[in-house]
């Protein structure tokens, strides 16, 4: 099932290919139905996973190479921390689809990269194995690039095409680096294989040590971690709303992903030593990048660094260590899924609609598209830890986790996180708030079209309806998440050497 | 009580109890049901909000009789399970939340029904009755709250509502900078709100009221170092929400927004939130005091004090600064803050006391509601008389030619100054006698808060609605409509009779808090002339005093006399005592400046750096290589001086 949820997209990429060129509509109608698709299954793969477990369901398992001491295998398998991103995938997936009616050149082409962007984020999550992981993330990340430079908006497009490749393609070599370290060191690739090797026998700290920075450095600069990060506000508002849609929302997670399945369980002593150093940077996104958000007067931007700002929550989450705290990072990334989605869904449309967004120059958008200003009203309350959307149980996970931190304590850090998330946050959603939306009409804007049909407005109500959902009723998640933290936490809790080494104990006490 | 009523009690209870769920969630299903689908037809729309808001009010008091005097909580179902932080939903029933609920309900409904008329007009008015009845909602959420994460989460929630509702006519750039302004003040209240609840919740590993008190009675030096400072971050939360002093500021801007809103939100309910907080967190106050070592300078100090003493400084700067305000709805604003800061200050000094003086609050709170939402109404009704004018020295006359808004207007006044027989007299006078008791410097700003009061509500009373008409608009003012002056009539029984003795409010409360109490003699009206001469003697001197002052000064007045009389104190007052302008000149500014300095270091350090690097760095290498490579001998040898230098620096270090 879970082989035919990543294959969806790739054979409507197929059929779209076999499409000429020139019928749009058509094109346009099978990526839709392609991806619609992948949306309603992904939605019952969500329902039919067994919460309460921390294995993996739906798994399958092809071997592929085992030859001359090299074994890769095409292994995919959920458990209940990727699921809900899988999830997420494929409804963030379909609403870029659908609010990509605006592209006209070259749609074809454009519709199968998005329909490649799809598969390989679902491909990335549901991989057990890191090579194709790896494969997944690289078929994901490859179509982002070129989609900026070929479809993207503004003057320095190619500028921040060319600034998004180099730093993610090289977080990804760096990243690379780590995993084939630590295949030399157990030989093999496979997550559930691993878990088999190293339960009672954990990789000796020195492999650790090699391993871990190259892990964290290089899937960190994946996600955005400070100060890896510039490529992220600069590339998103060149980016066509869909990819940065998928690249904000979804691809990023994959780092995250990774990071919790492979260096958090596997690698324990290196990341009690680094964790100082990832509680600082997390700072950075947490409140330098919110307070660089307060200075953006381009609203893609003021968006791009809010969304840095919430990979602050997830990585002070990862800090914590503990079962609370990464429950709550899982549900910040779930949560910030679907919310990068929206947002930049919607100020694809207003910049559609206006041709900028400049938030000086617009202004009153509300009264003249009230279904979009509504929207648009309540995912940046979402975006600023407001209680009824998902964001806000996450980063209360979050703030609880890291109080209770289990090496060190993070008081400092919440402190600075719930500052950062409740009033900083606040005041530039407010603001943008009050300069887009409110304020008198402007007449430049007079005869823009709001979202009016059913079929315009579905893809923000599925992302909102999903953001809602979660957030009023987070225990559906929690309880998939949890077991699968608890084994984490267990598998962690097996160090190679016990005792805290002293640099990072001098370093959180400074 | 022998066990087999106690038996049909909990079984009882057990069905009974569910109807609390149905009086939460009436407001939202409402809201939401006929935002979806019935928006188009304005009067349906209203009808619906306003049957769901009557239904959760009847069933408040279906709710009142049964479960009154009990403590009924259940917390049935989770909604954050996660191993370590069980955060589960659950409602509490007992007297505090029982009196609270019709307090919300009733003055909602009324406020509803008032609505109907004074919105009439009104573009978005299907809009404003929905998200009436969401604000609503996420009130009774507070209300009904048994553990702290619920408790935040409705705080916020009242928070958005409050904002929605503040910015109804967002087009006017006042109203959205008011919002926007309320949103931001309450979230720095938040801020410490959540941190309170962070520390209570490591010292007692729960975040349950029921839990966390039993916790806190068994081991009161659990939070140890930290209580105190626990307290004043749980406080900062109410700090926020009922606008006390120094997060005080949004309160006046927020009546930006339509009048009935100012009623409900930034009268009655809303701004009690702070205050029926802090009743429902009580036990938390009456800990031992504690500061971490980084505070010690306030070793010895409660909690208690710190929340007494903002509560007074609050009551006395906004009674001052409602002297010297004309626009009316600002006056009540400015009053109400006042009113708050007395019932923050009886919070604090009850808690220094224990019982039974620990519902004075409460009872201000109750009677205050009904009051102050009469008086907003009625400026609602004067405001809307008079097309739009909110000027009081526009206005005059008005008693002639609005009978029923006069009379009512003029309960109202008369509950607030603390008139014997009128509502607010006995809740007063329960705050003047605590204060007698704790602490004597506070009881003399009381009653200097109660000469102030006299005399800025006289101030309203006799330039608005006495003398001659002094504008266009209440030359020709016509009486509302009954949708109007209905609610007039219905706030101003309450206003009047909510104080007596006979209805026990005042006793029902302090039963919350003590439950042995008893009342020893009935005494219908004078109570507080037996119960404590003193307090209530300087409370009527204070009422005496200050009408006469208005008198003096503002019979037959056609300007404001008072600039005259004081000068320069009363230019400061009527420009708020410069707080917004004091915070424009420091805490924005100095969030401005760091975003700044960010954004630099953002667009020239890391992004220019490290980015734009590869060509970038080249380049400025190339420009330094080219400064150090000039050709010259001795340049050369300081370099390679210093560059020794650094070497030998770095190995002794080692």
């Amino acid at each position: 099932m879970l082989t035919f949820l990543i294959l969806l997209p790739v054979i409507t990429a197929l059929v779209i290919l076999a499409i000429p060129g020139h019928y749009r509509f058509i094109i346009r109608c099978v990526a839709l139905l392609g991806t619609l698709e992948t949306a309603i299954w992904a939605a019952v793969l969500f329902f039919r996973s067994v919460p309460g477990t921390p294995d993996y369901q739906f798994e399958q398992l092809v071997p592929w190479i085992s030859a001359g001491g090299l074994h890769v295998n095409y292994h995919v398998g959920i458990d209940g921390i990727s699921v809900g991103l899988v999830l997420a995938a494929a409804w963030v997936g379909f609403a870029a689809t659908a609010v990509s009616w605006d592209v006209e050149r070259e749609s074809k082409m454009f519709y199968i990269l998005l329909m490649l962007m799809i598969s390989g984020s679902i491909g990335a999550f549901a991989s057990l194995d890191l090579f194709f992981f790896y494969f997944f993330n690289e078929m994901a990340l490859v179509p982002t690039f070129i989609m900026i430079g070929v479809w993207g908006w503004g003057t320095d497009r190619q500028a921040a095409a060319f600034r998004i490749t180099l730093y993610l393609t090289l977080g990804a070599l760096v990243a690379l680096v780590g995993l084939v370290a630590l295949y030399a060191a157990t030989g093999t690739l496979d997550v559930t294989e691993l878990q088999r090797q190293l339960a009672g026998h954990p990789l000796p700290r020195k492999t650790q040590m090699l391993v871990f920075p190259c892990l964290l450095f290089g899937f960190g600069t994946l996600v955005g971690l400070w100060p890896f990060h510039s490529w992220a506000p600069q590339g998103y508002a060149s980016a066509p709303a869909a990819t940065a849609m998928m690249h904000a929302g979804i691809l990023k997670k994959a780092g995250l992903l990774a990071l919790l399945r492979v260096a958090w369980p596997f690698l324990p002593d290196a990341v009690e030593y680094w964790m100082p150093v990832l509680a600082w940077l997390c700072l950075g996104n947490l409140l330098f990048c919110g307070f660089v958000a307060l200075r953006q007067r381009d609203l893609n931007l003021l968006v791009g660094n809010s969304s840095l700002a919430h990979m602050g929550f997830a990585f002070l989450g990862l800090a914590s260590m503990n079962v609370i705290g990464l429950t709550g990072t899982v549900l910040v990334m779930v949560g910030h899924a679907f919310l990068a989605g929206l947002s930049f869904a919607l100020t694809g449309w207003v910049r559609h609609q206006t041709g900028t967004v400049e938030m000086l120059r617009l202004g009153g958008l509300l009264r003249t598209m009230p279904f979009v200003g509504s929207m648009m009203i309540l995912c940046f309350l979402a975006g600023c830890g407001v209680p009824g959307f998902v964001n806000f149980a996450g980063e209360l996970g979050v703030l609880f986790g890291a109080w209770k931190g289990t090496v060190y304590s993070l008081h400092g850090w919440v402190l600075a996180a719930a500052w950062g998330g409740l009033v900083i946050g606040g005041v530039y959603m407010m603001r943008a708030i009050r300069l887009v939306l409110h304020g008198e009409p402007k007449r430049e804007w007079a005869d823009v079209s709001d979202a009016t049909s059913g079929w315009r407005r579905l893809p923000f109500v599925a992302l909102l309806a999903a953001l809602v959902l979660f957030g009023v009723a987070p225990g559906i998640l929690t309880r998939r998440i949890e077991p699968a933290v608890v084994a984490i936490i267990k598998m962690a809790g097996q160090r190679a050497q016990p005792a805290a080494p002293l640099g990072a104990t001098a370093a959180m006490q400074r | 009580m022998d066990s087999h009523i106690l038996e049909h009690a909990a079984d009882s209870g057990s069905r009974l109890q569910d109807l609390a769920w149905m009086v939460l969630f009436a407001p939202l299903i409402a809201a939401a049901g006929s935002y979806i689908f019935l928006r188009r037809d304005r009067s349906l729309t209203a009808g619906f909000n306003i049957a769901a808001v009557a239904l959760s009010f009847l069933l408040s008091g279906v709710l009142f009789a049964a479960f009154a005097g009990q403590n009924v909580a259940g917390s049935p179902f989770s909604w954050l399970p996660v191993a370590g932080l069980e955060v589960s939903f659950g409602l509490r029933l007992d007297n505090l939340s029982l009196l609270m609920l019709l307090v919300v309900t009733g003055v909602a409904l009324l406020v509803m029904l008032f609505s109907t008329g004074y919105m009439h007009e009104d573009p978005g008015y299907s809009r404003f009755f929905c998200t009436l009845s969401l604000f609503v909602f996420s009130m009774l959420g507070i209300v009904l709250a048994d553990n702290f994460v619920m408790m935040f989460v409705f705080w916020e929630l009242v928070g958005v509502s409050s904002y929605l509702l503040i910015g109804f006519w967002y087009d006017r750039g006042a109203a959205a900078d008011a919002a926007k302004k309320a949103f931001l003040t309450n979230r720095l209240g938040d801020f410490g709100f959540l941190l309170g609840i962070l520390l209570i919740w490591s010292a007692t590993g729960t975040v349950h009221f029921g839990s966390a008190e039993a916790f806190l009675l068994a081991h009161p030096l659990a939070l140890g170092s930290t209580a105190s400072l626990a307290g004043v971050l749980i406080f900062m939360g109410a700090m926020g929400k009922s606008a006390q002093f120094p997060l005080h500021v949004w309160l006046p801007d927020a009546m930006e927004g339509p009048t009935p809103v100012s009623a409900l939100i930034h009268a009655a309910t809303m701004v009690a939130a702070g205050v029926y907080m802090l009743c429902r967190v009580f036990f938390l106050y009456t800990l031992p005091a504690g500061w971490p070592d980084w505070l010690g300078f306030l070793q010895g100090i409660p909690a208690s004090s710190i929340i007494a003493w903002i509560g007074g400084m609050t009551a006395l700067l906004a009674a001052l600064i409602a002297v010297q305000q004309n626009d009316i709805k600002r006056i009540l604003a400015y009053s109400t803050l006042s009113q708050l800061g007395l019932m923050v200050l009886a919070v604090g000094l009850g808690a220094q006391l224990r019982a039974p003086n620990a519902g004075a609050a409460m009872f201000h709170l109750v009677t205050h509601a009904s009051f102050k939402a009469l008086l907003f109404l009625g400026a609602g009704s004067v405001i809307h008389a008079c097309h739009h004018e909110q000027d009081i020295w526009k206005m005059g006359g008005l008693w002639q030619r609005m009978p029923v808004t006069f009379v009512t207007f003029l309960v109202g006044t008369l509950a607030l100054m603390g008139v014997p027989l009128f509502s607010g007299f006995y809740s007063k006078d329960d705050i003047l006698a605590t204060s007698l008791e704790a602490a004597p410097v506070l009881f003399g700003l009381v009653v200097l808060v109660s000469v102030l009061t006299t005399f800025y509500m006289g101030r309203l009373l006799l330039v608005a609605f006495l003398g001659r008409p002094r504008g266009s608009g209440a030359g020709q003012a016509l009486e509302s409509p009954p949708t109007m002056t209905g609610p007039l009539i219905m706030l101003a029984l309450p206003s009047v009779f909510s104080g007596w003795q006979i209805f026990g409010v005042s006793q029902f409360l302090t039963r919350h808090f003590w439950p042995t109490f008893q009342v020893h003699e009935l005494d219908p009206l004078f109570g507080p002339f037996n119960h404590n001469p003193t307090a209530a003697m300087f409370g009527f001197a204070a009422v005496l005093f200050g009408t006469s002052l208005a008198a003096w000064l503002y019979v037959g007045a056609e300007r404001d006399p008072l600039p005259g009389l004081i000068g320069r104190l009363a230019r400061a007052m009527r420009h708020r005592f410069y707080f917004d302008e004091i915070y424009e000149a420091t805490v924005v500014p100095l969030h401005d400046g760091i975003a700044a300095i960010a954004g630099w270091f953002d667009r020239w350090v890391i992004s220019g750096l490290f980015v734009r690097g590869l060509p970038g760095t080249v380049e400025i290498a190339g420009r330094a290589l080219r400064l150090v490579q000039t050709g010259n001998l001795q340049t050369y040898g300081l370099w390679f001086a210093a560059g020794a230098a650094l070497l030998a620096v770095l190995a002794l270090k080692k």
